[in-house]
């Protein structure tokens, strides 16, 4: 039942946040996000989840209601945790109050709504990342670009309405490919299943439950669902070549929607492509190892050679994000303990640290108005503790020990490097490592340019400190980073614990 | 008894009398009579199957047709007196402007 | 009794401590923090001393202390490793770094510098950092803390963030070395992939693995079917990247002249306790993996030949203290690179030893001479400081004299030492013959370049009236350097090799004895074994040992002597003149580095070019598509939309047209026209 308190209180506060007045919607909408926290956290207190629950481990917090019936299909209320998820779910309920507290300085319009979009957009992220039935996860999946495409909209930049029409579209457009991909996979399955439960038909799969359905054989009919499952999914994480909607929408969201964009919603692909891809047809998996190992590579060094040509502040960091993505697949297709368990630590990372960063430089903005590098220098003489978090959000980014960006980028490489299943996996490991010396090379000089040197900036006012309520939640955000870079095992072990299944699905010929 | 072929005959030619004057005409309340003859060669179809097949079905279908005819000409009248209102015409080609 | 080794993780988070203290109250604290600093070092020095007399007393620690990620392929954990070697390097951190803690207060403190607490944070945190990477017991945790190192030079490299040329050089520092690490963690990640534990001692350990390995027991990955000695050739060649990077070697060295921008202390410590000392301390923490590997040990000593005489071949033209101090630094790490391919261990940390006291001396002296100058570098400006101020000339001119290489001083027996390695390993292998060569022929430009500075600072006559009335410093500079310039006088004799030689003296030798574990340490990690290990045998000229240490100590002190005569004749005048002009075209080259900063410049504008290209590419080639789609939507609606003319008997046409054409359709198919 704790699960659908957490995600039915979340909704009931994004209700009640949107009949607020505007004046104090933002203390609302802080004071009872943190409630949702404090519920993961204990959740986390409470975790005996064993095992990956696709792949038969016991489920945490399991509630599971028979909903409808649709052509000898159960389809239930499955909602339930494990080591995959769980770090999911924390770091969404972690992020959502900081990005509210962010948003009190830039939101000052039609406040009620923004927040109520937030924790709208909240619910159904816990949703997506605690759903084990497909069709509910796919309503959350889908539901969650609906306040996503309106906090873009609405509050955006000057170009918001073509940046929310672009994300939306595209990403729908995704969604309705996996869509397609995943539904022919069950009517492949055929009588070998009766519900949409993602544990059932991952199980199904598994003993070979897959039929000839329309004169498509079992192998070829995976095989294209695959195909169109991380097609679908592609978009969402994004992964190069289909990756151009994240700059445009980064851009022109308002700095806390990108947080959450960068922080938590980017994570809803790789998590799907764990999930679904990964875990459900491992063997079209590692039979696609090298084109997918070849694409994250490509990802990884492209995405850090189009930050290294931005001038926008918001751009370099969220094409690093697609970069980071990179290192996230290779280590999901790599199917080794260190591998699979890496890429999701890395996403948790992630999530902190490109938040940090969206969060700092939107505080930078807050006070200078513009992102692009050479219109300011020198801010690091106004703003001294924002600029040193910030800069110590950027060492962060470039996987500096002890701070969780490096400990998933290790666990990844580390894992990646000797990977049995991927032919040529020392070449593609050290080539993609390679994103760890250009992504010095951009985000050191763009601190450089805008940080550092004499002050500089053209404002008809004068830049001081930021208020408190702008550096706290980049305090906290730090204190995570650092916390989780040196314990990594906090999340790591419950992680390792679910990725192991995952890993043996695959059965390498050594 | 006359047998349904003729029925028939006499519905189609009755629906192509209305179909020619909605083609040709450009004036609604032309319209709105034509539509009123396709109408009732419907009816008329519906009834002599009914009659045809011995089920009351088609008849009352043929009451309902008529009551919502009664009720489209209401909302008929209705819009020919706003484009009178507006045109200063109840010509149907003049207002094309409700198009995307 | 309480055990010292219990102490060490104490050793490392002192300093941390006081990095918190001085980041978090140091604005509330008198002196910006300094204090707690110097408390830190200085409790983190005497508990070195005492771990250090632990280790004599015939023990060692190798204990893992923490698991950072405790997963089934493999573990990785913190932990320490103390034997004599990183023992010794703990006493030689800790040291320098109580030292330029103490010479702070004159140079930042009582100069008015602002930002003190972000000053003394970056000197703690510098300091941790470092004493983490001597204590590590594994690869991983070795390059963790190399990497926060790293991160530390950046900061306090860019100390002056108001200026345009300081951030510059910090992200210079980092970028450079940057490069290096990439390499580096490549490498520590084939060393997981290929042995399982990245453990620097123990049966375990990696080195031992590849020992077993070799000899045909044991199993290691290699990838592709590689051969295995290939492989560890190159796992050993990734590794030493980071080495390269950190330790300034040719070609990776064109941040450490940029990073002059630092303050003076920050010199220091970067050039003979730390950063670069780290990159050296690295290939010897893991010697008993290189001499494995032949081909690497070849490729090190040459390099570092190689950058010994490049490296000081620059200094010869430097007008800035610091920057000749800068060239010199890279030249004598090129020596210790020297005798570790060299096969000359205990060669190397000694002479790591000697220069990590004679180098803090020589910068620090330098600090104090940029006070005395009102923080005016060039030496053109000085002149005649001799006599103004006594106690900066005569630890410098020891300080100089031992980085001359001049009999007695420190570093003429470390050099020593490290040419009569070469030379006797290297007569029967030609690369490492040439590494001896270009090391040899660099004595005598470090003598030159050396006496060249002290004469031009400090003799003479004043040629600017701010060398004539210098700032007088106070006991806070002049103690440090007291300290240091003794210790550049003795720290020589505790390993007089040559002297045991032709005296025929047994047991004087202590560094010798003392990393062969003679009083204590770990098994695997003795100079003895690494010999044993390594790939050499030595070939002697002149007929026998004594003749050829002799002829060597000879040659290289004529050789310096040499130097330094020619730069007594050129700069020991009243009003000395630059000279540089006889050297031609050369002398361009010199000024410019060789132009390797330029290549450098280059390639960075070549990469953001190709940066831009691919911009280009992704926002016309990969977008346009996406708008592409969208466009041809758009445009197809827009056509489309046409046939609606909004005329109803149009509608009504289309209608007929379309139900005729269905009932012409079904009565074709339904074949009612036959």
């Amino acid at each position: 039942m704790i699960l659908e308190a957490l995600i039915g209180f979340t909704f009931l506060a994004a209700l009640l946040v949107l009949l607020a007045p505007n004046a104090w919607a933002g203390r609302l909408a802080f004071a009872l996000s943190t409630v949702p926290f404090i519920g993961s956290l204990y959740l986390w207190s409470r975790f005996d989840a064993v095992g990956n629950a696709l792949t038969g481990g016991t489920i945490a917090f399991e509630s599971r209601y028979e909903w409808v019936e649709v052509g000898g299909r159960t389809v239930s209320w499955f909602v339930g945790l494990d080591g995959i998820s769980l770090p999911l779910v924390v770091l969404t309920t972690f992020l959502v109050p900081l990005a509210i507290l962010s948003a009190w300085t830039p939101v000052d319009s039609r406040q009620s709504q923004f927040y109520g979009l937030m924790l709208f957009m909240e619910a159904n992220l816990l949703g997506v990342f605690t759903a084990l039935d497909f069709f509910l996860w796919f309503v959350f999946w889908e539901a969650v670009l609906v306040p996503m495409y309106f906090l873009i909209g609405i509050w955006g930049g000057p170009r918001r309405k073509y940046a929310a029409i672009k994300f939306f579209v595209y990403t729908n457009a995704a969604s309705l490919l996996m869509f397609i991909g995943f539904m022919s996979l069950t009517f492949a399955l055929g009588d070998s299943i009766g519900s949409l439960a993602l544990p059932e038909i991952t199980q199904a799969i598994a003993d070979g439950g897959l039929e000839t359905w329309f004169g498509i054989s079992p192998g070829r009919m995976a095989m294209v669902a695959f195909l169109a499952m991380f097609a679908g999914f592609a978009v969402k994480v994004p992964i190069v070549p289909v990756h151009t909607w994240l700059p445009d929408a980064h851009v022109e969201a308002p700095t806390p929607v990108s947080v959450l964009l960068a922080g938590v919603l980017l994570k809803m692909g790789t998590y799907a492509l764990l999930r679904f891809n990964f875990t459900m047809l491992p063997e079209q998996a590692s039979a696609l190892a090298v084109p997918i190992a070849a694409i994250a590579v490509i990802s990884v060094v492209y995405g850090a050679m189009l930050a290294l040509a931005q001038k926008d502040l918001k751009r370099i960091v969220a094409y690093s994000s697609v970069s980071s993505m990179g290192y996230v697949l290779l280590g999901l297709v790599v199917f080794t303990e260190y591998g699979v368990g890496g890429a999701t630590f890395q996403m948790v990372a992630h999530g902190l640290i490109s938040g940090l960063m969206f969060m700092a430089v939107g505080v930078v903005y807050n006070a200078t108005h513009t992102r692009m590098v050479g219109d300011m220098a020198g801010m690091a003489d106004r703003m001294p503790v924002t600029v040193g978090i910030l800069v110590a959000g950027a060492f962060g980014y470039m996987g500096l020990p002890l701070m969780a960006g490096f400990a998933g980028e290790f666990f990844i490489f580390v894992g990646a490097f000797g990977a049995p299943s991927l032919p040529y996996a020392p070449v593609f490991t050290a080539l993609a490592m390679f994103g760890i010396v250009i992504v010095a090379g951009y985000l050191l000089s763009a601190m450089q340019k805008t940080l550092f040197g004499p002050f500089r900036l053209e404002t008809d006012y004068e830049i001081g400190p930021a208020p408190f309520h702008d550096v706290a939640p980049l305090a906290v955000l730090l204190a995570a980073i650092i916390v989780l870079g040196v314990a990594p095992d906090l999340f790591f072990e419950m992680i390792r614990d679910a990725a192991m299944p995952v890993v043996e699905g695959v059965s390498v010929d050594v | 008894m006359v047998p349904p072929e003729w029925y028939l005959l006499l519905a189609s030619g009755v629906f192509c009398i209305g179909l020619f004057g909605i083609l040709t005409r450009s004036d609604a309340l032309y319209f709105l009579m034509s539509v009123e003859l396709m109408m009732n060669a419907a009816n008329v179809n519906f009834v002599a199957f009914s009659l045809y097949y011995g089920d009351l079905t088609g008849q009352v279908f043929a009451l309902f047709v008529i009551a919502l005819a009664a009720a489209e000409v209401a909302i008929g009248i209705g819009i020919i007196l706003v484009l009178y209102r507006n045109f200063g015409d109840i010509d149907v080609t003049v207002p094309t402007e409700m198009r995307w | 009794m309480v055990d010292a080794f219990a102490y060490v993780p104490a050793v490392v988070l002192l300093p941390f401590f006081s990095f918190l203290v001085a980041l978090g109250a140091g604005k509330y604290l008198p002196k910006g923090g300094a204090f707690g600093g110097i408390a830190a070092t200085a409790g983190s020095f005497l508990l070195s001393l005492w771990i250090a007399t632990a280790v004599a007393g015939g023990r060692a620690y190798n204990e893992t202390l923490y698991t950072w990620a405790a997963g089934d392929q493999f573990e990785l954990t913190f932990g320490a490793l103390i034997d004599p070697l990183s023992a010794l390097m703990l006493v030689i951190v800790t040291l320098v770094a109580l030292l330029v803690h103490v010479f702070s207060l004159g140079y930042m403190n009582d100069e008015g510098e602002t930002g003190l607490p972000r000053y003394y944070a970056g000197l703690g945190l510098f300091t941790a950092s470092m004493l983490g990477f001597v204590v590590a017991d594994n690869l991983l945790m070795a390059f963790m803390f190399f990497e926060l190192v790293g991160l530390c030079s950046y900061l306090l490299i860019g100390f002056h963030f108001r200026e345009p040329g300081p951030p510059s050089a910090a992200k210079k520092a980092f970028l450079v070395t940057r490069f290096g690490d990439y390499f580096f963690l490549v490498g520590v990640v084939a060393v997981f992939a290929t042995f399982g534990t990245a453990a620097f001692a123990g049966e375990g350990s990696f080195p031992a693995l590849a020992e077993a390995a070799l000899a045909g027991s044991g199993d290691v990955w290699t990838p592709g079917g590689l051969e295995l000695q290939t492989w560890l050739t190159v796992v050993g060649l990734l590794v030493l990247g980071g080495v390269v990077g950190k330790s300034a070697q040719f070609p990776l060295h064109t941040w450490l002249p940029d990073a002059m921008e630092g303050p003076t202390p920050v010199s220091a410590l970067i050039h003979a306790a730390t950063m670069v000392a780290a990159g050296v301390y690295l290939v010897a923490r893991m010697y008993g993996f290189y001499a494995l590997t032949p081909t690497t040990l070849a490729v090190i000593a040459f390099i570092g030949g190689f950058t010994a005489l490049f490296a000081a071949t620059m200094g010869v033209v430097k007008d800035e203290l610091k920057q000749v101090l800068a060239y010199s630094t890279i030249s004598q790490y090129g020596y210790m690179m020297l005798a570790l391919g060299a096969g000359g261990y205990v060669a190397a940390v000694f002479h790591l030893t000697t220069h990590a006291f004679f180098k803090a001396l020589l910068f620090l002296g330098a600090g104090s001479v940029i006070i005395a100058m009102h923080h005016n570098e060039d030496m053109w400006d000085m002149g005649g400081l001799k006599s103004r101020m006594p106690v900066t000339y005569y630890t410098f001119l020891a300080g100089s004299l031992a980085l001359a290489g001049i009999f007695p001083f420190a570093g003429f027996w470390s050099k020593d030492e490290i040419l009569y390695e070469a030379l006797v390993h290297g007569l029967n292998e030609p690369l490492l013959l040439g590494g001896y060569v270009m090391g040899l022929l660099a004595v005598p430009v470090t003598a030159f370049y050396t006496f060249r500075m002290v004469f031009l600072t400090f003799h003479g006559e004043p040629r600017t009236d701010l060398a004539a009335d210098p700032e007088p410093v106070r006991w806070n500079v002049k103690g440090p350097l007291t300290v240091l310039g003794s210790l550049a006088v003795v720290t020589g004799f505790i390993n007089m090799v040559p002297v045991q030689k032709v005296l025929g003296l047994e047991g004087i030798d202590y560094l010798h004895r003392w990393l062969d574990n003679e009083w204590g340490g770990i098994e695997g990690l003795s100079s003895h074994h690494y010999a044993d290990l390594g790939p050499y045998s030595s070939g002697y000229i002149a007929g026998g040992e004594v003749p050829t240490v002799l002829v060597g100590a000879a040659v290289s002190l004529g050789l310096a002597l040499a130097g330094l005569g020619l730069a007594w004749r050129l700069y020991n005048v009243t009003s000395p003149t630059e000279h540089t002009a006889k050297l031609g075209g050369i002398k361009d080259v010199l000024y410019n580095n060789y132009y390797l900063d330029e290549l450098q410049v280059w390639i960075a504008y070549r990469t953001e070019d190709i940066a831009g290209g691919a911009d280009t590419f992704d926002q016309g080639i990969i977008d346009g598509v996406v708008n592409g789609v969208s466009s041809v939507s758009l445009l197809g609606g827009s056509r489309v939309r046409r046939i609606q003319t909004g005329l109803v008997t149009q509608y009504a046409a289309m209608l007929t047209l379309g139900l005729i054409a269905l009932l012409v359709l079904l009565g074709v198919n339904g074949g009612w026209f036959l």
